[in-house]
């Protein structure tokens, strides 16, 4: 569906069924440069049991229109916004990536409206090479190659897909490259509040789960595992797969996407 | 540039979709020749069904086989998913009905294959789809061309059988000037000599048949989804951005973006047309595609070869090979050579043309090419019979033209066997002077 955020047209993913705000609702955050066809399968199966499902595309983001945003605070108080435009109010939130560092963000000013949250591939901070931002400033599509290099595991770059007969390598640098992938990095970069917002949110009790890939090079494995210590839960490592989680695995990581927000529903 | 692996084309071509699987760790390939698959649950195959789940469900949509075949071929070309269908007209036919409804128009290069000039000139017409064909580097005609309803344009990169080679940097160009979509048949030009998604092209088919298959063993095609066209922005395409209600009202571009041609004709095309790849098919078409790139190699150099020997023949009239007097595109597109197809005339005309061609004993006269064995035809009385002799002159054939498709056999025995050919279109052609003479 399409919705005005900001004065900008906002294209938000509802997983294949029109969007009902008054069922519980399961927000899914793409990673940097990425947009909401990375959760194509585990949106149609929340939205096809019982969930609404929200899955934004940020602005300048593949069908969003708007201007980019370039730190994560401005992204998560954005995200409410979008939610409140959409007549949103309890929220389960799941970011991959970038992603969760908006759900950290986000977090904070939807307080008591935060029912879980979920963090995939993903850390409380995510250091970027200065070079890597460099590089997606003045030549994104060499900038998404190299994200993809070091993003899909061994198996995604020997051909393998999750859906016959297509290359999710190649369908990520499409959108990759054309997606504003430097500011998104940049703003990875310059964000600093990860830590402390996790702390925040195991003190209070908030219901988290921690989604990691064996073979993720992007975020290592040990700021994955600081993440889970500081939300106050155990991390669950995938094995054979890397940091584009959601499109390698995508069976897998729903599994436990699904039992763990079915566990807090009940 | 656009990329689906960062593996080498060589590696690609033997490891691409598929690694040894755990069960019994075969390093082939292996043949999965079933109809259907079994569903661990009632819940597993409803979220298949409803596409919350990637996977199997019945060989028509998908198999195992086939998709290694079809991610091995996205992966070579740089595209974003492929279809691979029983052969390559079914995939040029689906690649049409995908993205042309009744109402609607193309604008395809004159110099084409026959079958599909008789598909595009008179079967689609049959259900209001209407063509116009073009010099297809005429950029000025190309541009006239385009209509409003225009929903293609459509070429091969190297032509057949008149072996002209298409600019496609600056036919895409145009057509994407109009937000109209290039479609590029690659069959002669082989993943191997040029990849059109880099040049371009929106949406690459190959008749898999030919070089990629390159045994002569099995019939298939392919269509490949570039990922890089605007669907949304062209304006042009409603089955791609609209829902679509008989498939769980889907709308491809928002699900998924640059896969939304390729999983509209999974969704579509598969289900209601069913031109499917067989498995068996799918796994001898991988055994070729594995050692394409080293049977190219011998397939140019033989070719380059051919092309300076039958220069230097007196019985021969006239040799065309793209790379004879290459203009400067052919240069920039094909720095490998453009293609192992070559075409001759003998002196004499069409009667010491059939000589030729009977005398032959290596090579085989048949209609098919990218063999990996050399094949002769005379087109004008074969694959090209059905075209009137105006068509015949417009995609660029003569009455004696013969066609080549240059093997990977030892030059010097090619060369023998057509040396017995000339030799008897010599004495046809010679006897005819002595009736003119006397
Ligand atoms: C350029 C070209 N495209 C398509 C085809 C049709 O392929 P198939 O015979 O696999 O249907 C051919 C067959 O000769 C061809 O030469």
């Amino acid at each position: 569906m399409y919705i005005q955020v900001d004065n900008a047209k906002t294209f938000v993913a509802t997983g294949g069924k029109a969007f009902d705000a008054s069922l519980p609702t399961v927000v899914l955050l793409h990673g940097s440069g990425l947009d909401h066809r990375g959760w194509a399968l585990q949106a149609r199966w929340f939205a096809f049991h019982g969930y609404s499902v929200f899955a934004p595309d940020f602005p300048a983001h593949s069908l969003s229109e708007g201007e980019a945003l370039t730190s994560i605070e401005d992204m998560g108080a954005w995200l409410v916004r979008a939610l409140d435009a959409a007549g949103v109010n309890e929220v389960h939130l799941v970011g991959h990536s970038q992603g969760f560092l908006v759900v950290l963000e986000a977090a904070k000013i939807l307080s008591h409206r935060l029912q879980s949250v979920m963090a995939i591939s993903t850390g409380s901070s995510i250091p970027v090479n200065p070079s890597l931002i460099e590089t997606a400033q003045s030549n994104p599509n060499l900038a998404a190659q190299m994200m993809l290099q070091w993003g899909f595991g061994h198996q995604h770059q020997y051909g393998a897909s999750a859906v016959p007969g297509m290359q999710p390598i190649g369908i990520g640098q499409r959108i990759m490259a054309n997606n504003p992938l430097a500011t998104d990095l940049s703003a990875c970069n310059a964000y600093s509040a990860g830590e402390k917002r996790a702390q925040e949110l195991a003190n209070q009790g908030c219901p988290s789960c921690v989604i990691l890939a064996a073979q993720d090079r992007m975020t290592q494995r040990h700021i994955g595992l600081k993440l889970a210590k500081d939300l106050g839960t155990q991390a669950q490592i995938i094995d054979n797969m890397g940091h584009m989680l959601p499109m390698e695995a995508p069976k897998q990581s729903l599994n436990i996407m699904k039992q763990f927000i079915q566990s807090v529903e009940n | 540039m656009s990329k689906s692996s960062f593996l080498g084309a060589d590696t690609i071509a033997l490891h691409s979709g598929y690694q040894p699987e755990s069960d019994h760790g075969s390093r082939a390939v292996p043949i999965y020749q079933t109809t259907s698959y079994v569903f661990d649950s009632v819940d597993e195959a409803s979220a298949l069904f409803n596409v919350e789940q990637g996977g199997h469900i019945y060989s028509r949509i998908t198999n195992p086989t086939v998709a290694v075949l079809e991610q091995r071929l996205a992966a070579i070309e740089g595209g974003a998913g492929a279809i691979c269908t029983a052969s390559g007209m079914s995939a040029l036919f689906i690649s049409f009905f995908s993205l042309c409804s009744a109402g609607d128009h193309i604008v395809s290069a004159v110099q084409i294959y026959g079958s599909t000039v008789t598909l595009l000139k008179h079967t689609l017409k049959r259900f209001n789809i209407d063509c116009t064909f073009v010099d297809i580097n005429d950029q000025k005609a190309l541009n006239a061309a385009i209509q409003n309803n225009t929903k293609l344009v459509f070429c091969e990169s190297i032509g057949n059988p008149g072996l002209a080679v298409s600019n496609l940097p600056a036919i895409a160009a145009t057509a994407h000037a109009h937000g109209v979509p290039l479609v590029v048949d690659a069959t002669f030009a082989t993943p191997y000599l040029n990849n059109p998604i880099s040049h371009g092209a929106d949406v690459v088919v190959h008749s898999v048949t030919k070089w990629i298959g390159g045994h002569g063993v099995a019939v298939g095609g392919v269509v490949i989804d570039g990922g890089n066209f605007d669907w949304l922005k062209s304006g042009r395409f409603p089955t791609l951005t609209q829902p679509y209600e008989p498939f769980h009202g889907m709308n491809f571009w928002e699900e998924f973006g640059p896969a939304a041609l390729a999983m509209r004709i999974r969704c579509e095309s598969m289900r209601d047309i069913g031109a499917a790849m067989t498995p068996h098919n799918a796994f001898l078409l991988l055994q070729g595609l594995e050692t394409l790139n080293l049977r190219m190699q011998q397939h140019m150099s033989n070719t380059q070869a051919m092309v300076v020997w039958l220069q230097q023949h007196d019985a021969v009239a006239w040799v065309n090979h793209p790379d004879i007097d290459a203009d400067a595109h052919t240069k920039a597109l094909f720095p490998n050579g453009a293609g192992s197809m070559l075409t001759f005339g003998v002196k004499g005309g069409r009667d010491a043309g059939a000589a030729f061609i009977n005398a032959l004993q290596l090579s085989s006269n048949l209609a098919n090419v990218g063999d990996s064995r050399t094949l002769v035809l005379h087109p004008g009385s074969t694959t090209h019979s059905r075209l009137t002799e105006q068509d015949l002159v417009s995609a660029g054939i003569s009455a004696d033209l013969i066609r080549v498709s240059v093997g990977i056999e030892t030059i010097k025995d090619i060369q023998a066997d057509f040396a017995l050919g000339l030799r008897a279109a010599t004495k046809v052609a010679e006897a005819q002077a002595a009736q003119v003479g006397s």
